[in-house]
Parts: structure tokens; sequence; C-alpha cells
């Protein structure tokens, strides 16, 4: 544990790639915590980095990007410091691990998946043969897959999506990791076998008491499964709080975009909100807030100096100049105030 | 927008089949019997899982699917099976269809300029090149694209940019009916919300009627006027889309409703979401049948669920 | 939970940043537009990934300067006829199996032709033989591959064939066309070509049957382009690196199965050097220690070319899969 408390510690984190003969620069300096038993939600859209700042914490870089500076502290080790494979090998697996998107595609498709599962556990449980066996019959049936036994010595192919997930998360939590990072795990999934993977994972992590990590860009998710957020933006985290925070009170022009472009909250007849244009190039150096092009509330300010990250409250900040006391007053967008209303009509 | 259904239906199909012949000899039914008709106009929607055969209706319109039983009728004429050419050139004109994937929809080695004008390469042999770069312009500017974009080459935009890039393509040739295949899953949330409103704003400027494939129920609801639900190849319901989420009828609807995600996180955990086991249902007496149950609200159900239908509601 | 007022809020900023700043900006929507712009061009990166290529680019240089001098080679000067049989004006004799020296640089042959203009010459024909094979096999296989596996009526009837024609052994199929035609420049490239295309029509129809139903060609076909052109100009373009690393590799290939064929006799009449007749006649008088030159000096060239083919195939072929574009 670090001296705050908190489980997982990322400070300043800067991450570039060496891409065709230019510098990419996917984080920009990011900062966030992860207290113990929490479920954080990191939610961004494609190139705002989030992949990039998990596959950071258990050293699954590509091969041509490389941490550039700040920290990753975890279990009084500094991560971003570590230099090769071994140092990655007591972790990756065994302390954090990571659940990914496409189910096929994760599965070793020539082996069968108790032989999968088996390896995991013998190589970081120290079990083998006949309790090697049993524990991974027993990890098949935590995960929910019905006749464990016969499905053990199956194929993937012969497991449908929603049960290759299983598997992987099976795969992932069979050596008790204290972080579990799964990367949209239910995006290729059917909306009706969603939320049993959601319930699967939430059920998982009280009795097996890990601290689990969501990368979305699916706010239903984080509605369904966080306590708290992150969102990220053009490789920088732009605003973090609690699940509330975020849904009802949310205060950076993005997040409001975000969340105001759900058809959910649209009004059938007039058109959704929506930002035009796309995220920056992160090519180039960016002046100012990376978001102001895009952002119909911009300040001048926005375009010649990157926001600071403002404190809304204990658990919330976020890094907009309209927090600025200097700032003009300006509210959110309709959509969000009358979920907010509603909010706070049914709990006062 | 309400369809009038005394006026003739702009598409119609037909007790629709679609089989493919996978290796080893065996049949996969695809769709079965699947029957809807969309007016001038309108926004129909149609909502199934992955491997529900919606994409195959879809493509069966476009013709690029063949199909083995029923028909596709537009304007009145069948335009599924053998036609002769001049309808074709018709067909490829007036029904037009927009792709899931813009990362894969867009030939990668051609210009913008080429891929939006591909079509009009194949209808309009007269066209003179003044012509056709300015009507490439114009729609270019219409997707809310820059036509400086004409000269690039896909790679070079987001997701969001091509997405509209293939919008462009279908628009350029002036098309009735667009089928839209899942338009929006593969894009990011706040892209999302782009391409929907241009999609509604062109409907409202060009008069399109639209065909909007999707698994998304909460866009469904948004967008379309009456939607379809389609599972395992045959349509368990049909009605206007109000009406549908207020009182969905078919167990799979009523359970596709209520797997939605809210994005409201003291909703969200409440909500408990319905499983439909459709090997509880006992159709060994009599095969379960179309049925309008309410006026313009249908149903594939057997006697009695149609009377359990009425009673719960009257 | 209570939810903090709108308004309060901590600021961290500091407070020497002029207040007018806090002034909304004024919107532009192209500008977004501009930000997701990507300056990656394929055949650049093919490029840049080629020339890092130090090893390729050596070949590059050497098959270069090979081409370069068989070219040039007859008319610089002092160059000999490489059919004339020189004879000792001393004794009438020819000037056989004379090795290396000053007049003759690479010696002559047993029958006292100039080597050095031998090998050249026969390097050009083998060149040329190679060339025009590769080309031809190129279009014929493309042309065969594609409507193979775009058409899919025609892919039954088109397998058969190709089933057929495999199965024929090419050394007899060679043979049979050197026995009916007469043994000849045009001959050799009939034959090979006849033999040859198959390789590259069935890795065309596979490519194009893996890439044909990609939804931007079903695009196309909704559009109404008509076959022909969703081959020339969607799919073609993609299989452009396969293409050329097949030819590549065939050219060496077709040297080979010429001194095969003049090994066996089938091969270009004496008349018209070649790599193989050169290669054959060293091969005939090998044992000989001083006479070796005559087998190892055109070996030499015709291994040179066929590594060179073979290396820039392959670096070409790597370069230009966008997936090592990195």
């Amino acid at each position: 544990m670090s001296d705050t408390g908190s489980l997982l510690e990322v400070r300043d984190l800067v991450i570039r790639f060496s891409l065709r003969g230019r510098m990419l620069t996917a984080i920009r300096g990011a900062s966030l915590s992860l207290a113990e038993g929490e479920t954080l939600a990191i939610v961004g859209e494609s190139g705002s980095g989030k992949s990039v700042l998990t596959k950071s914490f258990i050293g699954m870089l590509d091969q041509n990007g490389r941490i550039d500076s700040g920290s990753i502290l975890f279990d009084g080790q500094d991560l971003a410091a570590f230099r090769g494979e071994e140092d990655w090998l007591p972790l990756r697996g065994k302390k954090i691990a990571m659940v990914f998107q496409d189910p096929m595609t994760s599965l070793n498709p020539l082996l069968t998946v108790g032989r999968q599962i088996r390896e995991v556990i013998e190589l970081h449980r120290g079990l083998s043969g006949r309790k090697a066996e049993l524990a991974t019959v027993e990890m098949l049936d935590k995960v929910g897959i019905v006749d464990p036994e016969r499905r053990a010595d199956q194929y993937p192919h012969e497991f449908s999506g929603g049960m290759r997930q299983r598997a992987v998360i099976a795969i992932a939590i069979a050596c008790r990791p204290r972080i579990l990072i799964c990367d949209e795990p239910t995006t290729a999934l059917d909306v009706t076998i969603q939320a049993q993977i959601l319930g699967l994972i939430k059920a998982l992590q009280r009795d097996f008491a890990f601290t689990t990590i969501y990368i979305t860009h699916d706010l239903g998710v984080v509605a369904n499964v966080a306590d708290k957020v992150a969102v990220m933006y053009a490789g920088k985290i732009v605003e973090t709080g609690t699940t509330e925070d975020i849904f009802y009170d949310a205060r950076h022009p993005y997040t409001w975009a975000l969340l105001s472009s759900l058809p959910q909250l649209g009004v059938k007849g007039s058109p959704l909100y929506s930002i035009s244009g796309t995220p920056p190039s992160l090519f180039k150096e960016i002046k100012g807030d990376a978001f102001a092009p895009r952002n119909p509330h911009a300040l001048k300010i926005d375009f010649e100096r990157e926001p600071p990250m403002f404190t809304v409250s204990p658990t919330h900040r976020a890094a907009t100049w309209l927090l600025d006391p200097r700032a003009p007053r300006v509210d959110p967008p309709e959509a969000i105030r009358a979920m907010r209303e509603k909010y706070l009509g049914a709990t006062i | 927008m309400n369809w009038d259904e005394s006026l003739e239906p702009l598409l119609e199909i037909r007790d629709l089949g679609v089989d493919f012949r996978l290796k080893g000899g065996a049949v996969l039914h695809a769709v079965r019997g699947a029957s809807f008709a969309i007016g001038k106009g309108e926004t129909f929607g149609l909502v199934g899982e992955s491997g529900s055969g919606k994409t195959t209706i879809g493509r069966a319109i476009l013709r690029i699917n063949e199909v083995s039983s029923g028909s596709v009728v537009f304007k009145g004429r069948k335009i599924s099976g053998n036609i002769d050419a001049s309808l074709d050139r018709e067909v490829v004109q007036k029904i037009q269809m927009i792709f899931q994937d813009p990362m894969s929809s867009l030939n990668e080695r051609a210009k913008v300029d080429y891929i939006v004008s591909e079509g009009l390469y194949n209808l309009r042999k007269g066209l003179g090149e003044a012509e056709r770069s300015r009507l490439v312009q114009k729609v270019l500017l219409e997707v809310g694209l820059l036509p400086e974009f004409a000269s690039r080459f896909p790679h070079e935009f987001s997701g969001g940019q091509r997405q509209r890039i293939g919008i462009a393509r279908a628009l350029i040739m002036e098309p009735e009916l667009v089928v839209c295949d899942e338009p929006i899953s593969a894009l990011d949330v706040s892209i999302r919300a782009q391409v929907i409103n241009l999609l509604s704003a062109l409907q409202k400027e060009k008069g399109l009627t639209y065909l909007f494939i999707a698994h998304d129920l909460s866009v469904v609801r948004f967008i379309t006027d009456r939607v379809a639900v389609i599972n395992r190849g045959q349509i368990v319901e049909l009605a206007e889309t109000e009406e549908l989420f207020a009182r969905p009828l078919h167990g799979y609807t009523q359970a596709l409703l209520s797997a939605i995600p809210i994005p409201d996180p003291r909703r969200e955990r409440a909500r408990v979401p319905l499983v439909y086991d459709s090997s509880t249902r006992d159709y060994s007496g009599a095969a379960p049948e179309w049925r309008e149950v309410f006026p313009g609200h249908f149903v594939l159900a057997d006697e009695a669920e149609e009377e359990a239908i009425r009673k719960k509601y009257i | 939970m209570k939810i903090p007022d709108m308004a309060a809020s901590a600021a961290v900023a500091d407070a020497g940043i002029d207040r007018a700043l806090f002034e909304f900006a004024d919107y532009d929507a192209g500008a977004g537009e501009r930000g997701g712009y990507s300056n990656y061009s394929y055949w650049r990166s093919t490029f840049r990934m080629f020339l890092a290529n130090k090893v390729a680019l050596f070949f590059l240089a050497l098959l270069g300067s090979l081409l370069l001098f068989t070219i040039v080679q007859p008319f610089l000067p002092g160059q000999l006829s490489p059919t004339k049989i020189f004879n000792d004006p001393e004794t009438g004799m020819q000037y056989r199996n004379l090795p290396p020296g000053d007049r003759f640089w690479l010696g002559t042959n047993s029958i006292g032709q100039d080597l050095w203009s031998r090998i050249w010459s026969g390097t050009r024909t083998s060149l040329l033989i190679g060339l025009s094979v590769g080309l031809a096999e190129m279009l014929i296989g493309i042309v065969f591959g594609a409507i193979w596996g775009y058409v899919r009526r025609l892919d039954r009837v088109m397998t058969e064939i190709y089933n057929v024609m495999d199965n024929v052994p090419s050394t007899v199929l060679l043979m049979l066309f050197a026995y009916i035609m007469k043994p000849g420049f045009r001959t050799m490239v009939i034959a090979m070509c006849a033999v040859g295309w198959l390789g590259l029509a069935r890795f065309v129809r596979n490519q194009i049957i893996i890439i044909r139903d990609r939804e931007y060609n079903l695009a196309s076909r909704c559009l109404g382009t008509p076959a022909r052109r969703i081959v020339t100009r969607n799919i073609l373009p993609y299989l452009v690196s396969v293409i050329m690393l097949q030819t590549a590799l065939s050219i060496p290939g077709t040297i080979g199965w010429e001194v095969f064929l003049t090994y066996i006799g089938l091969g270009l009449p004496v008349s018209i050097p070649s790599l193989g007749n050169l290669v054959n006649e060293g091969r005939m008088i090998m044992m000989a220690p001083e006479l070796r030159y005559q087998l190892i000096f055109p070996t030499v060239v015709l291994s040179l070319i066929t590594i060179s083919f073979y290396v820039l195939g392959n670096a070409f072929s790597d370069a230009s899969d966008p997936r090592n574009h990195v």
C-alpha cells in the first residue's frame, strides 16, 4: 500500500509511441488513484488513451511505446520503472489480470478451455495433477458455466460468445489477482448477455475480494457497475468523481457532451446533442485544452493554457477553465439538468 | 411520421426466406417467413441480436443475397430473383445501403472523390467531369465534410468521417429508400449522435425512407416510427415504436427491452433483466402465426397466447 | 447524497492570468473536422521501409548494375563476339580452353569462344526469357485467377481446368513443347508460360475469395459497379505486393528451368548462348580442375541473379504489408 492508502496510484504518467518516424504522445500526463475494493470505470472514446493506460499497468505496451515520465505505484513498487519481462512476470496475471474485449481472440483455439485454465493454475498457484483439475472445474463452476466437467474438455469454438467471456474471466481470476482490468468486456456481446456478465463480475468481486477497473465507452455499463469514474480525452483524464458526481453533477463540457449525446436522453423529433469534429491528432504538441476546438463553451484561455484540475468536492475533480471563479457561469445541457432534477427529487 | 396505410407501400417483403448452404450440405435458414411493409417517408426499424437475420434481410433487399422463398416488392414491382436490366438499374439508383463498419466499407486504395462518385460512373454514362465534380462537392457538404476532402484517402479520416463518406456515397444516387445496416454500432458514443442527427436531417430534406437495422434499442426508439423485432430468422413482433415500448407482447421483445442499459446509476442498479427461453414454449399443437392483436400491432403467437394477451389488456 | 451547489468550486489556478481570456471564444465548427487528419501514405511508408532494409538495397544495387552491364557490355570498347571462334593465327588451331588472361578476360571454352562475352550474352538471353515469362505469367495468372475467384458460377469449371493442368508434370509438358516446336527462344518462352501461370492464378483466386465479400466490395455492387471494375479497382490494388513477390520469385525459377531443359538437351540451341548452355558446357568438363573456371563463372552469375531476385521480392513484399508500417 502506498502512503496515501490507495491500492494503485498513477501520477502524471506520460506515454509515447514511435510511429512511422514520428512521436505520438498517447498519454499526456494522467493521474488517478484506486482504493481497495473499489470499481473504477475509465470512460473514453477511441484515441482517448484508455486502453494504453491500462496496458501500461501490466507492461503490455506495444514494442514501440514507452513510459516517458510519471509513476505507477502499486504494492510498494513503481511499475513505470520496470525495465524487463522479469520484472513483470511475478505481477502480470498474478496480482493484476486483464480481460480483453473479444473473447474469441483471447482464447487459444487449439487448446481445450480446461487446459488453458489449468495452465494458469499450475503456473501461478503451484498446483498440479488432480488438484489442478479440480481447481479448474471449480473455477468454471464459479463463473457460471453449467456442466463444468464436460465443458472443461471442450474447445473455445464450442462455446457461445457469453460462455467464452466467462471462460476468459475464469482464466483471469484463477490466481486470485488483486486488480482485475476489464477492457470493454461486454461490447462484443449481445445486450441480453451483457447484464449476466456484469453481474458475474460483481459477484466474483465480492467472493474473491479484488478491485476492478473497467474500460468502456458505454455509459450504461458505467452506471451499472462503477463506484468511481474517470473520463479521458486525448490522453488526459479530464474529470474524476463518484458515479453520482459524474452522472448528476458533471462539470467538464466533454462529459456533458458524452452524456447528452445518448439517445436515451434525447427528445424524439429534435436533434440529439452532439459535438462536431473529431479528436485532435496526438502527433502534434497540443496548446491549451485539447477539447477546445470542439467545445461550444470554449473560453479564449482554453486555446492558450491547459486547465489544471479544479476541485469540486472531495470526491470530484474536473480540468476545465469553466470552474475557475473568473469564468462565466455556464449551465449544463437541458437533458443533464433534467436527470439531476429527477435524482434530487428522488432522494430529498 | 405516420404512414398512411391506404397508400401503396414503398417496400414490401412478403414471406421472405433466405437460406445459406453450409459446408457438408447442411442448410441454414437465416430468414424464415418474414413479412413487413414500409411506407414512403417513414423510418422503419428492424431490431435483433447477432445472428438474428436482420442484416440478411437488408442485403436481400439490395439483391446482395439471393432470396430462397417469398419476394421483395418495391413500388409494386417484384425486385427479388431474376429481373431485367432496366429494373436492375432502377433498383441500383433508388435503393441504397449504408454499411456498418466504416473501417472496411471504403476502398482504401481509392480517393474519396472516386469512392463517392462510383455510383455516378455506373449510372450516368454521359456525365461531364465538371458536373460530376460539382455533385461530389455538393454531397460532401451535405454530410458535413469539407470539399477539400475529395482528394484524400480514407485512412486519413476518423471513423465518424468515414461513415459520412459512406453516407455521401449512397446519397449522391438520389435514392428513395436507404437501408441503414447498423450504421452507428461501430462508432464512438459522441459520434453516433452526429450521424443520427445527419440521417434525420437528410430524411427531412430529401424525403428519404429508411430501413434502420440495429441491435441498440435506445437508438431505435429515438429514430424510428415503427419497429419489427426479429429473433433467429423470424419476425416476432411489429408495432409503432412507442406502442412497442409501452406494450411489448412477445416474450423475446420483453426480454430485449428489459436488457437495455440505462445511463442513470440509480435506475440502472434497480433494473432487473428478463430472460427469454424459447424452449419453454410448447408449440406442438399449432404453429404460431402472425396475428394482428391490436391495430397495427402484430405478434407471432399461437391461439392460446393471443387469448392471454387479450385478457391481459382488455 | 448531498450534491454541492453548482457555483461553489475551489480554484487552483494562478491569479496572474488576464481576465479578458475568460470570455467565450469564437466557435469554428470546421476546425474540429480538420483535427482527424492523419498524414499516412501507403506507398510512402512502403518506400521508407524498403529503403531502411540495407540488405535489400545492396542486392538492388547489385542486380541493377548487373542488368545495366548486360545491356551496356556489347558497346564497350574491346569486346569480342560471343559466337566467333578464335583461332591462333600462327598455328591455325582454335584457342581452346584457355585460362583467364589478357585477351580473353575469362578465358575461352572448349571450341575457342570468348567466355567473357558469352557469359554476358548468355545472361542477357536468360534474363530476357525470365522477364518475358514472368510478365506473361503475371498477366495470364491474374486474368485467369481473377475470373476464377470472382465469378462464382465459373468456379467449378475453372477449378477442374486448374486441376488437370496442375496434375500434368511440368517436365513432361515442357519436353513435349520442346519436341513439337523447334528449340529456340520463342519455344522456351511459350513452354514456360504454359506451365508457370498456375501458381499465380491459384494465389490470386484465393486472395479474391477472401476479399470479395468485404463490405466495400458489397458497397460497389450496390452501386452497380460491374465485376470487371470491382476486380481492377477494388481488389487487385490490394494484391500488388503479393503479385510482385510471386513474379520476382518466378524469374530465377524460370532461369532455373531453362538450365534444366538445356541439361536434358531440350533448351536453346548451342548457337544462342544462355546461362543454361554455359552451365551445361562447364558441367561437362568440370572434372578437370584447371578447366573448372568454365563452370564457376556462369554459376556465380546465375547464383547472384537468383539470390538478388529472391531477396528483393521478399523485401518488397514485407515493406508493402501495411501491418509492418509502424
